[in-house]
């Protein structure tokens, strides 16, 4: 069954019947079909090796599905060529747990990087990594360095970093699973008004929390599969919720 | 293309100092290879310069015409000759010629006072294009009918075989000399970046996430290793003109008999050689370096 949620809006990502099998037998993903429309907040939840995190990698074309097809923005990306991959990454903004950023680099380097990269002018990148910073509450720490910052700002940098080159889709691994529950809140938060600029968002997390709190949709994976998909979910759904009550 | 050349510059230049110890562990093993590589060089110039002087004496055969040749014959084979393809110049030099000739040799001077007449032949003198050819006209000379039979030529085949023998053998040494230190410093140049790859793999990570090209990933290693080569090669030059005049000396003084001389125009083509297969190392040494991590 291809679980299309009823939305207006255009498709950004489709799955479809995509499976996953590592070199070493394990089957990640089996047939998942998904469809996620443009400017949707989506969660990924499940348990630890459910088949999130696999999912995200397909995504960002680190790994390539075994069966199916993965479309984004209409483009098959399990069938892009190597040299046109990158150019696929810089239409995304990714952000991940250990926030992956470059201790040698200042706050602003950091940020800057992803533009650097892009080949862009001095000027440019000057002007969209100050804005970056300031839509993520830094201003003014762009001489720190990381290993000076607490988690919360760490992750903030990240998402300056995933938001300085104005990507439509930002793709967010638990990004709120080193933090505590008030910074993880306020990540959250920032999260938020990326999606209501226009921006889709595609986040894998454990924060039961705050799935629970936001009710938006929630995708559930479990042992490759999707489990569930409710537009305005939960982390748990009710039936596996008075299962854990009744035990 | 000018901002990313420039972030590849500046980046390749960083690290370059970043992982000082690394680069200059790298420049000193490759400026070894590139000594030994241009010894190499300076050594097989010289043999070249002592066989060519060699060659030059050996790829002039001497025809000596029996007395009573009639000049006829004399002029006829110096006509064949002179359009055949293996002969560069044919000169015909007369007994009266080849006396005189032994008179003015200072070497023979106690000798020029006691000769009654004239003992010597007449001769061809025959310059061959190349020295592999010398064996084929001595042996047309030896089928002529004037020659002298008793010292029909001056052709030593034993030398001129194992001469060429010998300038064969040393280029083979050569070349595959060259090709070993070539290969030594590939594969130095290829784990010093690897090194630095590895110490960098997070910042390729992120660049590969961010969308960075292999190119633009790959760069700056590509330029850290050409500039690693360049350094290693300046300073190798550097030592190897230094220790050039004084090395020809020492070797004039002790082996006197072998004509090796100072020759400073080969030193510009040492430089060009040197310098080239420098850059052309350490950028072929990173490229692999830096390809398993690069790949995206």
């Amino acid at each position: 069954m291809v679980l299309t949620p009823d939305f207006d809006s255009r498709p950004v990502i489709s799955f479809q019947h995509v499976w996953k099998t590592y070199p070493t037998g394990t089957e990640a993903l089996r047939d998942i079909n998904l469809v996620v429309p443009e400017g949707d907040f989506l969660f990924l939840v499940g348990p630890s090796g459910a088949g999130k995190s696999t999912l995200v990698r397909l995504l960002i074309r680190e790994e390539k599905p075994t069966k199916g097809k993965i479309f984004v923005d209409g483009v098959e990306i399990g069938r892009m060529k190597r040299r046109k991959l990158p150019y696929y990454r810089r239409k995304i903004g990714l952000v991940f747990q250990d926030f992956k950023l470059l201790p040698n680099l200042t706050v602003y380097e950091n940020v800057a990087f992803a533009m650097r990269v892009l080949g862009e002018p001095d000027r440019l990148v000057q002007a969209r990594a100050a804005e970056a910073l300031d839509t993520v509450g830094l201003a003014g720490k762009e001489l720190t360095y990381p290993s000076n910052l607490s988690g919360g700002e760490q992750q903030r940098v990240a998402i300056a970093r995933a938001l300085v080159h104005a990507p439509r889709m930002i793709i967010a691994d638990e990004p709120t699973g080193n933090l505590d529950p008030a910074t993880a809140w306020e990540i959250m938060q920032l999260f938020l008004r990326i999606n209501a600029r226009g921006a889709t968002v595609v986040m894998a997390t454990h924060n039961r929390e705050i799935v629970d709190l936001l009710r938006r949709r929630v995708v559930a994976i479990d042992a490759g599969q999707i489990a569930r998909d409710d537009r305005s979910g939960r982390y748990h759904d009710d039936v596996s919720k008075s299962q854990v009550r009744a035990q | 293309m000018y901002r990313n050349l420039k972030f590849a510059l500046n980046s390749a230049w960083q690290s370059f100092w970043r992982n000082l110890a690394v680069s200059l562990a790298a420049v000193l093993s490759i400026t070894l290879i590139l000594i030994l590589g241009g010894v190499n060089l300076l050594v097989g110039h010289a043999f070249s310069q002592v066989l060519d002087g060699f060659r030059e004496k050996v790829s002039v055969i001497s025809i000596n015409v029996a007395d009573d040749t009639p000049l006829q014959s004399v002029y006829s084979l110096q006509d064949q000759l002179k359009v055949d393809p293996r002969v560069a110049g044919v000169r015909f030099i007369t007994k009266e010629q080849a006396l005189d000739a032994f008179r003015h040799d200072p070497n023979n001077a106690v000798l020029a006072a006691q000769l009654d007449g004239n003992p010597l032949d007449a001769k061809i003198e025959v310059r061959v294009r190349n020295l592999s050819d010398v064996a084929s006209i001595d042996t047309l000379a030896r089928q002529w009918s004037g020659v002298d039979p008793t010292n029909p030529t001056n052709y030593q085949g034993d030398f001129v075989n194992r001469m060429l023998q010998l300038s064969q053998w040393l280029g083979y040494a050569g070349a595959g000399l060259l090709v070993i230190l070539v290969i030594v410093s590939v594969v130095i140049v290829m784990n010093t970046i690897r090194t630095a790859v590895y110490h960098r793999r997070k910042e390729i990570e992120v660049m590969k996430l961010v969308g960075a090209t292999e190119w633009f990933v790959r760069g700056p290693f590509v330029i850290e290793g050409v500039m690693t080569g360049l350094i290693a090669a300046s300073i190798a030059l550097l030592l190897l003109v230094i220790a050039y005049p004084p090395a020809v000396q020492q070797f004039k003084n002790d082996i006197a008999f072998i004509p090796l001389s100072y020759d400073p125009a080969f030193l510009s083509s040492l430089a060009r050689d040197l310098l080239l297969g420098g850059a052309l190392m350490g950028a072929v040494g990173s490229y692999i370096g830096v390809r398993r991590y690069v790949r995206i």
